[in-house]
């Protein structure tokens, strides 16, 4: 990083005006070649939908969710503080942490507590309030694994999940267990099992940001929607053509099946939305939310639709649903201490609205969102930021979530590579190596959506590996932070 | 008027459509049929091959640089365009438009002119096919502006950028990428900028993130490669991985120490509060090494190793040597670099064709990017008639590249000459979703290894990157973005001033305007029409059926040689509305 050379605050506000950046474009994804299975339905009558809060670019988890009890805080404060010019490096003020200190009902073992950042106060008062709880050291695993079977050169026995520290890979990993190049995630094959329960099926899986695997799945289709609702091909009802007659030839075009896959796969997506087009404006023009949602915040923008879209799911004829949203720029190898707050006052913003529109709409104990990123991030420093890791820190919202609570293990803070129990849970500068697997959150997400057990090795391939029935009753198939 | 009659005459419309289809299924009286009769098929085949051959290699093709590669040969013209020199590069062009003053405006605190210099650029600078290289070299080596938005004179800065991938663009691999690791827009995006050595006393480490991306997306990727792209298998059939995190954190170690070249001096700015600014000429000087801040300890990734104190340099060497010579660099690059040019979803065959050129031009030489590109654009995957029939060739045109064919097909021109052709993504209503040099982020504007969740490509695993921008809501945003300036040309807020004011002025308009001229000429004449514009944007990919389906409803439009600028205009319009929004254009082959 260099600093510039005038007033960065300045400089933000002449870039935002002088032009936007690129609007709805998703990052990458990819490839699973898994078998095709059938998927049985069930049946609700009830409504609940899940939100995916992805975060992208690596969430920094030690500036998110911080260590707080003195022990581990001057741990972390040790560690961070390695920053130049004698600043305090990347470390948080512990004063700035009280106001976002989380109170669980059951205080966590050996004195341990954390605080968010003192961004998200809205958050936490979320957290205490039971309203939120968080998901410690989560992230992608095969098996379930010890720093030394990380360590281990038996990859049959103990293997990882590919290409581990990737961008567009760990994304991809995270919502289908396979890198780049998958076709097909566990929030899709939620649809799939839900799909029957909708009376449009195109409605159950819903991007707000671009092609997202998550939402792929074997039947469910991904419906892209923009924060401006769905969009309207304006020609189609213009004077640009003026003649009906050309109108309509050039709606039948933009339709038309094609025998060439790539022509037809665009003609295919164009028609698509064409159709739900009309249906999603008029479902939209039912719903006036009286919530008021954060100005100039992507996530935010994003999200008021998600609410607008369930405040619509009569309409739409919606039981089951699942939504995707995000943020970037997390990837904070410098910056960290400029740019890391703001990102994470735009979630805290975000969210406690679109909790608060959950509640106006009556459906608060109907709607969990939950966090994801590619991955965590050092707990090391590099003078103003942080490098690639893997597990990380996750929060759940919602009224159904089991909150004001820790779910799964607090790990030690350290970055020393000894054979020291406090060294066993990172695999090097505080790479955290996860102590619950996506497959087990995913899970428990799942069967609070109604999936079935027998389904669950559909969604989540690598779930046999956990739990009682894998003799490993220390990583259960149900974390239990829902109601 | 001839619309309402038309609109408001019930019938009528079924009659004109009975009239049409009846012409173009007898091509009778007087009315020439779809098919352009005004040269002879082989003749037409051949304008047809040298189009599409054109579209491959450069942006465009107009009918003189049809004429040109028909008479000259693919090669011979390839050659001579290759041995252009680089025209007026995009730092001197921001410069001639002003924008290093350092006055009241502040441009030195601005990023997003970078959008004008590199709309000008893809859309009018003279040397097309160095260009389109450099714009698919953008794509791999990428900087998105976005991320450099933080350094002083931004602009200035992807504009050097921008001209070391115009500069290499047909030299060597191994100089580009040292050019490339150097450059300060690169530089500022993935952290070498500032990066510094390890401090054992308070376990600071070096920035990981240059180290991690020069090996995963600049050279080598994440996993062995066999010459034709496809992964090695280890013993269990498992692909195997390129490196691991260790080499990452030692080559770290290599990239420590940089910092800006700012030996050209700083000046006062205007205005309170006054700022000292470095003068622009650093954003196109190499960053230099800062000896005391680089890591001396021993590195070893790749199976290379920079002994403990080997100075900065000599460990640059070392490392990009490394990467250079790894035997995947030459399927990596040559298949993400087809995937921009030619198809999506090449053969391996076709992969290893080119790898080959790299690791060896024929001459000895590994690395030499005009064989490469050479290779890539007469391969006869490229040129062949089979890509023309079957149902999976080909790949979907980038939308900037659609706007650029458009801009140079119909010599679009500045009419203030200040080009400031913004980010067209600024509402989700009406963007083109995609603008030259503004990736999002490292990883592109799309994954090379992208397929498209439920698809036929999904069942097929054919990658198809330029997917990744498709959705329901981007697919109707393109069409109206198009209709914001088809007609008229594109709306530009004061056009004759460098800078652009919040609010609005009555100069505001359309600047950036095409020369239909010959279009224009065409009013009423539907089948010449669309037949000259399926030759030059094209390429003749449009099917017989399209173009009769395109004539017959343009049939509907009264317009005709007598009628009003703004009618022919609005005519013409509409038959570019439905060739640039048909699949048949809109994915190449």
């Amino acid at each position: 990083m260099e600093h510039s050379d005038t007033d960065p605050t300045r400089r933000e506000f002449l870039r935002r005006t002088g032009q936007a950046t690129l609007t709805g474009l998703a990052a990458p994804w990819l490839l699973n070649l898994s078998a095709m299975g059938e998927a049985a339905a069930f049946a609700s009558t009830d409504y609940k939908a899940l939100v995916c809060v992805f975060l992208f670019g690596g969430n920094d988890y030690a500036n998110t969710v911080v260590a707080y009890d003195d022990a581990s805080y001057a741990k972390y404060a040790t560690i961070r503080a390695a920053g130049s010019g004698g600043t305090n490096g990347v470390a948080l003020d512990k004063d700035a942490l009280a106001a976002t200190l989380l109170k669980p009902t059951t205080a966590l073992p050996q004195g341990r507590q954390f605080a968010l950042n003192p961004a998200m106060k809205g958050l936490a008062n979320l957290f205490n309030t039971g309203k939120a709880a968080v998901q410690l050291n989560v992230g992608p695993l095969i098996v379930p694994l010890t720093r030394d079977q990380y360590n281990s050169s038996n990859r049959l026995k103990y293997p990882l999940p590919p290409k581990l520290f990737s961008h567009n890979d760990q994304q991809s990993v995270w919502q289908s267990s396979s890198p780049e190049g998958s076709t097909i995630g566990w929030g899709g094959k939620m649809g799939d099992v839900a799909l029957s329960n909708n009376s449009d099926s195109l409605f159950t899986c819903i991007s707000l940001s671009g092609n997202s695997v998550l939402l792929a799945g074997d039947s469910a289709l991904q419906y892209q929607c923009s924060t401006s609702g769905a969009i309207a091909v304006r020609n189609l009802s213009n004077n640009f053509f003026y003649q009906t007659e050309i109108k309509n030839a050039f709606a039948a075009m933009l339709q038309q099946p094609r025998k060439h896959v790539l022509e037809n796969e665009y003609n295919t997506v164009m028609k698509r939305g064409i159709t739900a087009q009309a249906k999603v404006a008029q479902g939209l023009s039912t719903v006036q939310l009286q919530t008021a949602f954060p100005a100039a915040n992507a996530l935010g923008n994003q999200l008021k639709m998600v609410a607008q879209l369930i405040g619509a799911r009569n309409s739409l004829g919606a039981k089951r649903q699942v939504f995707m949203v995000s943020l970037g720029g997390f990837d904070l190898h410098d910056y960290l201490n400029t740019k890391h707050a703001p990102l994470l006052q735009q979630i805290d913003d975000a969210l406690s609205a679109f909790y608060q529109a959950t509640v106006e709409l009556g459906v608060a104990d109907k709607v969990t969102a939950f966090t994801a990123s590619d991955f965590g991030r050092t707990l090391a420093s590099n003078g103003d930021g942080s490098d690639h890791g893997w597990g990380s820190h996750h929060l759940m919202v919602g009224g159904a979530v089991k909150g004001a609570a820790f779910y799964g293990t607090a790990p030690p803070v350290s970055i020393t590579d000894t054979m020291a129990p406090d060294d066993q849970w990172h695999v090097g500068q505080g790479r955290l190596l996860p102590s619950t697997s996506v497959d087990q959150y995913a899970a428990t997400l799942a069967k609070w959506f109604g999936v079935a057990d027998s389904e669950m090795g559909s969604l989540l391939p690598n779930l046999k590996n956990f739990g009682v029935a894998a003799g490993r009753p220390d990583y259960p198939t149900n974390l239990g932070f829902m109601a | 008027m001839d619309e309402a009659e038309v609109a408001s005459a019930p019938g009528t419309g079924v009659a004109v459509l009975g009239a049409a289809a009846l012409l173009q299924a007898c091509g009778g009286s007087g009315t020439p049929s779809p098919v352009a009769p005004s040269l002879p098929d082989a003749n037409l085949t051949a304008s047809y091959q040298a189009a599409r051959f054109l579209q491959h290699a450069q942006f465009s093709s107009s009918e003189a640089e049809i004429a040109a590669v028909r008479s000259q040969g693919d090669s011979a013209w390839l050659d001579g365009q290759m041995a252009l020199n680089s025209s007026l590069g995009a730092w001197d062009w921001l410069k001639q438009r002003g924008y290093d003053v350092i006055d009241e405006n502040r441009f030195y605190e601005m990023e997003f002119q970078s959008n004008y210099m590199a709309w000008y650029q893809i859309m009018a600078s003279p040397d097309g096919v160095r260009r389109r290289i450099a714009l698919a070299l953008s794509e791999f080596f990428v900087v998105g502006g976005a991320g450099v938005g933080t350094l002083t004179w931004g602009q200035f800065a992807m504009g050097a950028y921008w001209d070391v991938l115009c500069k290499n663009a047909f030299g060597n691999f191994r100089v580009l990428l040292e050019e490339i690791t150097l450059n300060i827009a690169m530089g500022e995006f993935l952290n070498t900028l500032g990066n510094q050595k390890e401090d054992a006393t308070t376990g600071r480490l070096p920035d990981e993130n240059y180290a991690r991306e020069v090996m995963q997306l600049f050279t080598i990727g994440l996993l062995q490669l066999n010459v034709d792209g496809t992964p090695k298998l280890g013993a269990n059939g498992q692909a195997l991985e390129t490196f691991t995190q260790s080499d990452v954190s030692n080559l770290a170690r290599v990239f420590t120490g940089y910092e800006s070249d700012n030996s050209e001096g700083y000046s006062q700015s205007a205005i309170a509060p006054t700022y000292t600014i470095r003068n622009v000429g650093y954003t196109r000087r190499p960053m230099v090494l800062n000896a005391k801040r680089h890591s001396s300890l021993r590195a070893e990734f790749l199976g290379a190793v920079v002994e403990a104190g080997t100075d900065g340099k000599t460990a640059l060497k070392i490392a990009l040597d490394t990467l250079f010579q790894h035997p995947n660099v030459g399927p990596f690059f040559a298949r993400q670099m087809i995937q921009r040019l030619v198809c999506s979803d090449p053969s391996p065959n076709y992969v290893a064709r080119v790898a080959t050129v790299f690791n060896n031009n024929g001459k000895g030489e590994r690395g030499d990017l005009a064989a490469v590109f050479k290779a890539i654009l007469l391969d006869t995957e490229a040129t062949s008639a089979a890509g023309l029939t079957s149902t999976t060739f080909g790949k979907l045109r980038e939308p900037m590249v659609r706007t650029a064919q458009w801009g140079r097909t119909f010599n679009a021109t500045s009419l203030k000459g200040t080009w400031k052709i913004g980010n067209p993504n600024y509402s989700a209503v009406d963007a083109l979703g995609q603008s030259p040099l503004q990736a999002p982020s490292v990883f592109n504007f799309f994954r090379p290894g992208y397929i498209p969740p439920s698809t036929a490509m999904a069942l097929s695993k054919a990658t198809a990157p330029e997917f990744q921008l498709v959705n329901e809501s981007t697919t109707a945003s393109y069409i109206n973005y198009l209709q914001n300036f088809l007609i008229n040309g594109m709306w530009v807020r004061a056009p004759e001033l460098i800078i652009s004011p919040d609010a609005a002025t009555v100069t505001d308009g359309p600047d950036i305007v095409p020369d239909y001229t010959a279009e224009l000429a065409l009013v009423g004449k539907p089948v010449e029409l669309i037949n000259r514009l399926n030759l030059l944007l094209c390429a003749g990919q449009l099917s017989s059926e399209t173009v009769t389906m395109m004539v017959t409803a343009l049939s509907y439009d009264q317009a005709n040689a007598s009628s009003s600028d703004s009618t022919k205009r609005s005519y013409v319009a509409k038959a570019l509305m439905f060739v640039m929004c048909c699949s048949e254009y809109l994915v190449q082959k």
